[in-house]
């Protein structure tokens, strides 16, 4: 049966298969790369060393390959984020939920990234991180901080996880997958 | 387009089609966009960035803004696993990264790819990281970099180890630790880690000689299998030797048992290596020299052309040197004059032509014209230089090679070669009077049918000054004054001139001469008629009273006592100045490239802070600089700048030298400064002079530095007044005084607080050297006869135990501080006496000459006799007085 059924997994990925581009932004230690890392292998490491530029990772879940560009977050490589924004299905920001100083920095490099217009119309994913420790917001908070409803001209979600303890990461895998489905915007 | 491989030759080549044929930048970097497809196509975007490289190689210059966008546009292919895409991308980002923005995007990606599993991948990666990378990012991946060292894989290792040569030039104390992964790399069995590893080692040391020597003995013993590392390793040892034969007397080298048994190695490389090192010996004994050639001449019968140009190219060397040990291989080199390859061919001639014995030169002679027509021009002046020394040793000969010489001159041939050809001839006319009479004869044919305005001039000077003094004047003027009627202005006024020199020389000759100067005075030319003009009237005015004599005659034949580019520097300032102009106060000093400084690898060398000043010579630099220090403007005319001296060890915290700058009453040191530490900031920076146990020397003025930041080089000036006419030198100490500061690297920010401290520097020493400028005389003997005997001075002097002639040469004329002139500075090999001529401008502007005969007998005791001649008996004797005090 096992067999059978990975092979009709198989056929059916050949003629539904799907791809999707994302592109992950935030500030440095947010979490990106242990994102990237939650949604491949589900690992989760402590000890990180900042991504210096970018790492390009591909994540087959079912039928849909999905290609993630984790971009560094020190402040030299956040002007280059605009250059692997462009064309992507979504821009997934990351936020540090629990470190309240960070997020006034956060929300004004997204909204500067946001009014460029090579990208408007991509939908937006924002990602209120570090969710098991105890000093982190609400969702609630992170919407209203974040600035949020002033978005008007693209889809904007959010939704907290956390890698660390493995929280709605499956969610938003579900979204990821939902989206890849719809036509990537034009460009 | 299928061709057989064999097939192709020269004219073939002409009609291959390159695919790369046409293609432009602008259609290209369109093409690039296929890199930001979602699907990509591995293929063509190798394609692309093939098209790209091309461009790049043949000199295409991209924009910053197009190398950034291509650059980004290319960080997309890392989504890709095609292998062969990912190399074209590491080439590509290697090629971009000088002149593309932000190339540091990818370091992550590339420290992901140096830990993967695919060798190839680690490898490149590791190359392109190195290129990409600065201090503190090359900290976080130095562990990595050190695995990669000892990677079993020689690839990786290989590319570890280039790297770390790269990286040594901007992070050396990084790279120093990574001395025991290096030396462990030297111990692989991969060829070219081996060479890499070995290579990375010596640069690691390069700067302690003994570490240096201590490598080269243990990696001599035999662990070195690698025929390119023995290669490397044989120039390693010969540099050893060199620096080590200063202070051995016994004669016999260290190390040279392993250069000899290298002679007998499998690989040819390592042979000629190993004996092209033992002929390059200083003073090499024909018992260290037979082996070597022995080696070389079996090469010389090889069947690859490599391996014959190797051996006949250094067999050459040796032919300058120890002619009659490469006399051996004569049968074998005149072989070669018929080699396919032209190069080998020329090559072999000269050499035998500086083997060759008086009997074989005729021999020599017929083949080598036959072959002359056909090789290129700059094999021909080659040919035509070996001849004349040649010509210079045989004089006899001089009959067939002048004959030789005249025949060459009567076939085509372009510019330079004509000019070797007269050059050859004029030296072979001055130095063998035999040759004379046939030679200007030669000449003279020559411009008759001469294109080359610069080479009629030249001759006709010539003939100016030996012509007179012939036998038979007369017979020279019809060809001079042919010149006259036929040539451009440029000739004609030359041949004016030389026709006046013949009047002036020849009483005889001096109607005649008028009546054809006279002729000249309706030429077309202005230059021409105002010579005709001018050289009639002294020519007239000699005639009639025998006093001014002697004024025409330096007038038409004297040459100018002073450089032609400080001439040119003085009337320049000149221009703007209202003065009358005086020839007298422009300097002698002829520039030599030794006053430039040897420049520090991967520093910025500590020159004087003028940056701007590019081209200008020192001397005018430190000019500029100190004219402009108001205490030092009541100095007068600056006489001299030493070269600078260090004063530190390399590689310290700071590296000063100083220049000492000498005037008529006054000397001024010159402290050049570097602060090589990024995180110390200096400032209040004196330095302290000590002037202990010289009386003669009273400090007046100094010049500090406010502040010293790290790698901006700054001067401090210390002044000395001399007392009056005395020839002051003696021992100065220095100390440098500052207070540091601590600096934040990141923000570049110093702390408040200092702290206060001071360096000792070396002793700096002001020698009567000092006071003598060298000035190149061409012609010796006439200056030095033109100087007369009245304040001549001769005494002689024993100067012990000395290793040889040459080492005795050299030291006086270190101690004198003159220019050695006509090359005697040059001394034989095993030559038992020696003269060297030396000429100077004392301080004060008193010319000085000096001719200096040296013996030495058995026990190598060296005797010198020292003739001096000067304007001046109380600087004829100060020179005696500076000899025997040292």
């Amino acid at each position: 049966m096992g067999m059978w059924d990975s092979f009709l997994n198989w056929l059916r990925s050949l003629f539904f298969k799907q791809e999707m581009e994302l592109s992950l932004i935030g500030l440095q230690n947010a979490g990106k790369t242990s994102f990237v890392n939650a949604i491949s292998t589900g690992g989760y490491s402590e000890d990180m060393i900042p991504t210096v530029g970018f790492n390009m990772r591909k994540v087959t879940k079912g039928n849909v390959t999905i290609k993630l560009w984790d971009l560094g977050g020190q402040q030299r490589f956040r002007t280059m984020w605009e250059r692997y924004c462009r064309g992507v299905s979504a821009i997934i920001c990351v936020v540090d939920a629990a470190d309240r100083d960070s997020i006034p920095i956060a929300r004004s490099e997204l909204h500067e990234l946001l009014i460029k217009p090579s990208l408007t119309g991509i939908p937006l994913l924002v990602l209120g991180n570090k969710i098991d420790k105890s000093e982190a917001i609400s969702k609630q908070a992170v919407v209203e901080q974040m600035g949020l409803e002033h978005i008007k001209d693209r889809e904007v979600f959010c939704y907290m996880i956390s890698c660390k303890d493995s929280i709605n990461i499956d969610v938003v895998m579900d979204w990821l997958i939902k989206h890849s489905r719809r036509a990537p915007p034009s460009s | 387009m299928a061709q057989p491989l064999g097939k192709k030759d020269d004219d073939q080549e002409d009609e291959e089609y390159s695919p790369f044929l046409g293609i432009e930048k602008g259609a290209v970097l369109q093409e690039a966009r296929v890199f930001n497809d979602p699907q990509l196509d591995a293929r063509r975007c190798s394609q692309v960035i093939t098209k790209l490289l091309y461009l790049l190689n043949q000199g295409e210059n991209f924009t910053k803004v197009e190398a950034t966008e291509v650059f980004f546009s290319v960080t997309k292919l890392f989504q890709s696993k095609d292998t062969v895409l990912r190399r074209m991308v590491y080439l590509i980002i290697k090629e971009l990264s000088p002149s593309a923005d932000e190339v540091i995007i990818v370091t992550s990606s590339l420290m992901k790819d140096m830990n993967s599993k695919t060798d190839m991948y680690r490898a490149n990666a590791i190359r392109v990281l190195c290129r990409i990378i600065d201090g503190t990012l090359l900290t976080q991946i130095e562990r990595y970099l050190k695995q990669a060292i000892v990677d079993k894989n020689p690839v990786v290792a290989s590319a570890a180890l280039v790297s770390g040569i790269h990286l040594l030039q901007t992070n050396p104390e990084i790279v120093k630790r990574w001395s025991n992964e290096v030396q462990e790399a030297i111990q692989s069995r991969a060829a070219l880690v081996q060479f890499h590893a070995l290579a990375l080692l010596h640069q690691i040391r390069q700067n302690d000689r003994l570490a240096v020597s201590k490598l080269v003995a243990s990696l001599t013993k035999g662990s070195v299998r690698s025929p390119l590392a023995q290669c490397l390793l044989i120039r390693y040892t010969s540099q050893v030797i060199r620096d080590s034969s200063t202070n051995i007397q016994t004669g016999e080298r260290p190390l040279s048992d392993y250069l000899e048994t290298c002679l007998r190695h499998k690989t040819d490389m390592v042979t000629i290596e190993a004996a092209r090192a033992i002929t390059e010996f200083s003073g090499v004994t024909s018992r260290e020299l037979n082996p070597a050639i022995t080696a070389l001449q079996l090469f010389l019968s090889s069947s690859k052309p490599v391996v014959r140009f190797a051996a006949v190219r250094t067999l050459n060397k040796v032919a300058m040197t120890h002619p009659l040990a490469v006399t051996n291989c004569n049968i074998d080199m005149e072989s070669l004059i018929s080699d396919q390859n032209r190069s080998i061919a020329t090559l072999a001639i000269t050499t035998l032509l500086k083997t060759g014995n008086e009997s074989s030169i005729d021999r020599l002679m017929k083949q080598i014209s036959n072959f002359m027509s056909d090789i290129a021009d700059e094999f021909k002046i080659v040919v035509v230089e070996a001849i004349r020394s040649l010509c210079l040793k045989f004089p006899l000969k001089h009959r067939s090679l002048m004959n030789f010489l005249s025949n060459i001159l009567r076939e085509e041939g372009g510019f330079e070669y004509k000019k070797a050809i007269i050059d050859s001839i004029v030296t072979l006319i001055r130095d063998i009077p035999e040759a004379k009479e046939t030679g200007l004869f030669h000449l003279c044919e020559f411009i008759e049918d001469c294109e080359f305005t610069y080479l009629s001039t030249q001759v006709l000077h010539f003939l100016g000054n030996e012509g007179p003094k012939s036998s038979e004047p007369s017979k020279y003027i019809r060809y001079i004054y042919n010149r006259v009627i036929l040539e451009n202005a440029t000739v004609r006024a030359a041949a004016v001139s030389t026709l006046a020199k013949f009047g002036s020389m020849v009483e005889s000759l001096k109607p005649r001469i008028f009546v054809l100067l006279r002729r000249c005075l309706f030429d077309s030319d202005d230059e021409v008629r105002d010579r005709a003009t001018l050289y009639l009237n002294t020519l007239e005015w000699n005639g009639s009273g025998g006093e001014t004599d002697k004024g025409v005659k330096e007038f038409l034949f004297g040459a100018l006592d002073v450089p032609l580019v400080n001439l040119e520097a003085s009337l320049q300032n000149y221009e703007s100045s209202e003065e009358p102009f005086d020839i007298s106060t422009v300097t002698k000093e002829v520039k030599s490239q030794s006053l430039t400084e040897k420049k520090v690898p991967g520093k910025k060398p500590p020159t004087l802070g003028l940056s701007a000043n590019g081209p200008t010579s020192p001397f005018r630099a430190y000019e500029n600089l100190l004219s402009s220090i108001p205490e030092f403007n009541n100095f007068g005319q600056l006489f001299k700048s030493s070269a600078p001296i260090e004063l530190t060890d390399a590689e310290t915290e700071y590296a000063v030298n100083v220049v000492k700058h000498i005037y008529n009453g006054h000397v001024v040191f010159q402290y050049n400064c570097t602060n090589t530490v990024p995180e110390l900031l200096l400032e209040n920076v004196t330095v302290m002079v000590d002037n202990f146990d010289v009386e003669e020397f009273e400090e007046v003025a100094s010049k500090s530095l406010k502040a010293l930041p790290y790698d901006s080089p700054a001067q401090i000036f210390v002044a000395f007044k001399k007392s009056d006419g005395l020839l002051a030198t003696g021992k100065f100490s220095n100390t440098l005084n500052f207070i540091y500061k601590e600096v934040d690297t990141t923000t570049g920010e110093a702390e408040e607080e200092g702290i206060e401290d001071q360096y000792e520097l070396e002793d700096l020493e002001v020698v009567p050297a000092d006071y003598m400028l060298g000035v190149s005389l061409l012609n010796f003997k006439n200056s030095w006869e033109s100087m007369g005997p009245d304040f001549e001075r001769i005494d002689e002097y024993g100067l012990g135990v000395r290793e040889s002639l040459a080492v005795a040469v050299s030291a006086v004329i270190d101690i004198l501080g003159m220019k050695p002139c006509e090359g005697t500075e040059v001394v034989p090999n095993n030559a038992r006496s020696h003269t060297c001529l030396l000429s100077g401008v004392f301080l004060g502007d008193v010319k000085v000459l000096v001719r200096l005969s040296f013996g030495i007998d058995g026990p190598k005791q060296v005797a010198m006799k020292l003739a001096v001649r000067s304007e001046d008996a109380a600087i004829s004797d100060k020179i005696h007085e500076i000899v025997a005090n040292s």
